[in-house]
């Protein structure tokens, strides 16, 4: 391919990459196909055959300059970019420091239980509440995080209670998560966390000893309270008669170095969870896993193995009737094959820092991520955008940090995303980069976000190039979004629950 | 005392291992003054950066680790970066250029999207004094204000006598 000398004439705006023994070209609006060696040099060279198979194939796709459907384009480009318009829809409530278990990598820097000054009070929360239901996003998530939100769990009934009152008159889509160890969970609890509709989602590090050497309660028995509770959870959706496919507990797993080798019972723990999606998440550089990245970091390259190897043992129990999607594939592939944009947050460009999500601190101040309010804990307060207590909703999203970061996470000015043929389904974290490599656009060519998201798209286009049929229908399932209506809050207090 | 980096061409960077400094000239024609500003900005943290000019087209950017004591490695790797985040910089100011239209837009739109309309309380403390909204030339200023005039001789020019002939 270095030999070729590309000819520009005939050919629409394409960006290309080797995969296998093909060429992925990738076009504006991300349609996409994977070409031989042959049919790319003649695409490049301007000499497809007018009337020829190539030519019709490319035509279609929209790849050729001569006869290019603009209107079509610009529909394909508007559907992937609808997320623009919406502004924030996720509003992460830090409701504590304060967490019983102590987790080796914490992200969060998790303060001890004795730590009360870490808790969010009432007032901030109300506060909070008052933003969020100002956003210009007609949906709204409310996520409870931490620490450990059970340990302030008055305050996450506080906000439950007050968001739903208020909202009877703003009318917004509202939800709520939680997410939890579920080690501070009882039956009381449950029950009025299943009542208020709160989805609620957990942690699990894989089986039970890697668990529990990650994840350490001073009992010693992370694992176990952890699997207790999905089960009790996931069987009380069943009694209230919800479909066990659609509700159940979420669980997110941190990957570290011990947990590399270990992809297969990764695996099948989820899947004996009976969780239907694993979030294969690298350790990110924030909180403690600053302090302990010498034991439990790992080269990207090592991590891809690792991915490559959890994928397709995932697709062959898919092939076997057990379904298990791994969420950044489905991220992607909702965007490869679907053509529209999930909405993930740190996946799209611009990034949603700010203009997706906001993160609300226990002390009331504002960040525009959650990693912001990571980086705050460590001492930087680069990503802080205001307070609860003093900032007017458009003084927040209309902050200069903002509009920085939305500039910043705009492939569309980033060296290498410009000629990357993933740019149409990908996105870049600020947070990381500034944390990284000293500034919030980062360097693409050694950033590890961007090998992780380079090397999973190549196994998927490696995938879609081989074509198996069980294979293409396991990824036209991951692409199908099921909306879980039942955590959408009711409209009308009649639905309420007493 | 100076020595050149190995691996690196002739007269463009050189440390300073007693001192523990580094500095890297450049050719002031290849890099644009912001990327050697945001390239340079990138290492403040982790060390001191002095910019100066020897000659008319060069720049040289001396750079002295905060850290103590500094190895010759972590010099090294201090140019290194530097000349990486150099590329990065001149590249991303040439496709910001480029790409101007996009990205103003796009961000525009995300902020549009995500700040809404003024409420009441945002608009009762909008400054209206502000500098934005000064008129230098004279734009919003009618006629007769930019003229001098009064409005009864402007109507007085602008209208023809009443025994002009009609010209139709």
């Amino acid at each position: 391919m270095a030999q070729l000398r590309p000819r520009a004439g005939t050919q629409a705006l394409f960006r290309f990459r080797p995969v296998r023994d093909k060429v992925l070209v990738t076009n504006l609006e991300g349609r996409w196909l994977l070409l031989s060696q042959e049919d790319f040099q003649a695409y490049a060279r301007g000499e497809v055959a007018p009337g020829s198979e190539l030519h019709r194939r490319l035509d279609e796709a929209n790849f050729m300059r001569d006869g290019y459907r603009v209107p079509e384009a610009a529909d394909r480009i508007r559907a992937r970019k609808s997320f623009v318009h919406a502004g924030p829809n996720l509003h992460m409530f830090v409701v504590t420091l304060r967490c019983n278990e102590t987790c080796v990598y914490c992200h969060a820097s998790r303060a001890n239980l004795d730590a009360v000054h870490t808790d969010m009070g009432k007032e901030t929360a109300e506060r909070a509440v008052d933003l969020v239901l100002q956003s210009t996003s007609p949906f709204v998530t409310i996520e409870f995080q931490g620490g450990e939100p059970l340990v302030n769990y008055e305050v996450v009934q506080h906000v439950v209670e007050t968001a739903t009152a208020k909202n009877r008159e703003v009318g917004k889509q509202l939800e709520f998560t939680m997410v939890s160890n579920f080690a501070l969970l009882d039956e009381e609890r449950l029950d009025w966390l299943i009542a208020h509709r709160v989805q609620l989602c957990t942690s699990v590090d894989g089986p039970e000893a890697l668990h529990n050497a990650q994840r350490k309660l001073p009992t010693g028995d992370a694992h176990q309270r952890t699997v207790h509770w999905v089960r009790r959870i996931n069987e009380r959706y069943r009694e209230l008669g919800l479909d066990p496919t659609l509700y159940h507990v979420e669980a997110l797993l941190t990957t570290t170095r011990a947990t590399l080798p270990m992809w297969k019972e990764v695996v099948d723990t989820y899947v004996g969870l009976g969780c239907r999606s694993l979030f294969l998440r690298p350790l990110d550089p924030f909180g403690f896993a600053e302090r302990t990245r010498r034991r439990l970091e790992y080269p990207r390259g090592e991590y891809l193995e690792f991915y490559r190897n959890a994928v397709d043992y995932m697709l062959e129990l898919n092939a076997r009737g057990v379904e298990i999607l791994e969420r950044y594939a489905a991220i992607f592939l909702t965007k490869i094959l679907g053509g529209s944009d999930p909405n993930f947050l740190d996946l799209r460009s611009p990034a949603g820092a700010g203009i997706g999500a906001l993160a609300y601190d226990y002390d009331g101040r504002i960040y525009t991520c959650d990693e912001g309010r990571m980086l705050a804990a460590m001492g930087d307060r680069s990503f802080e955008i205001g307070h609860v207590e003093r900032s007017r909703y458009r003084e927040i999203t209309g902050h200069p940090t903002v509009r920085a970061l939305a500039i910043a996470t705009n492939l569309d000015a980033q060296p290498d995303c410009i000629h990357c043929s993933y740019q149409p389904y990908c996105g870049t974290n600020a947070a990381f980069n500034y944390k990284t490599q000293g500034s919030i656009f980062g360097r693409m060519r050694d950033n590890a976000v961007c090998a992780v998201h380079k090397g999973i798209q190549d196994y998927l286009f490696e995938k879609l190039d081989e074509g198996d049929p069980q294979v293409m229908q396991t990824f036209e399932r991951w692409t199908t979004i099921r909306p879980r209506e039942h955590f959408i809050q009711p409209a009308d207090p009649a639905g309420a629950p007493p | 005392m100076s020595t050149p980096l190995t691996d690196v061409p002739e007269g463009l960077a050189e440390v300073d291992e007693r001192e523990g400094s580094a500095s890297v000239s450049l050719d002031a024609t290849l890099y644009p003054l912001p990327a050697v500003y945001a390239a340079s900005y990138v290492l403040i943290d982790r060390a001191y950066v002095l910019l100066d000019r020897p000659s008319d087209d060069r720049i040289r950017i001396t750079v002295m680790p905060k850290q103590l004591p500094v190895s010759p490695q972590d010099l090294r790797s201090l140019v290194g970066e530097l000349a990486n985040e150099l590329l990065a910089c001149a590249f991303r100011h040439q496709l910001t250029q480029d790409n101007r239209v996009v990205v103003e837009t796009v961000t525009m739109q995300a902020m549009a999207g995500a700040m809404g309309a003024p409420s009441l309380a945002d608009l009762a403390d909008f400054d209206f004094t502000d500098e934005a909204l000064d008129d230098p030339l004279g734009i919003a200023q009618s006629w007769e204000e930019r003229h001098g005039k009064t409005a009864l001789e402007s109507k007085g020019q602008a209208e023809p006598p009443p025994d002009a002939e009609d010209p139709a």
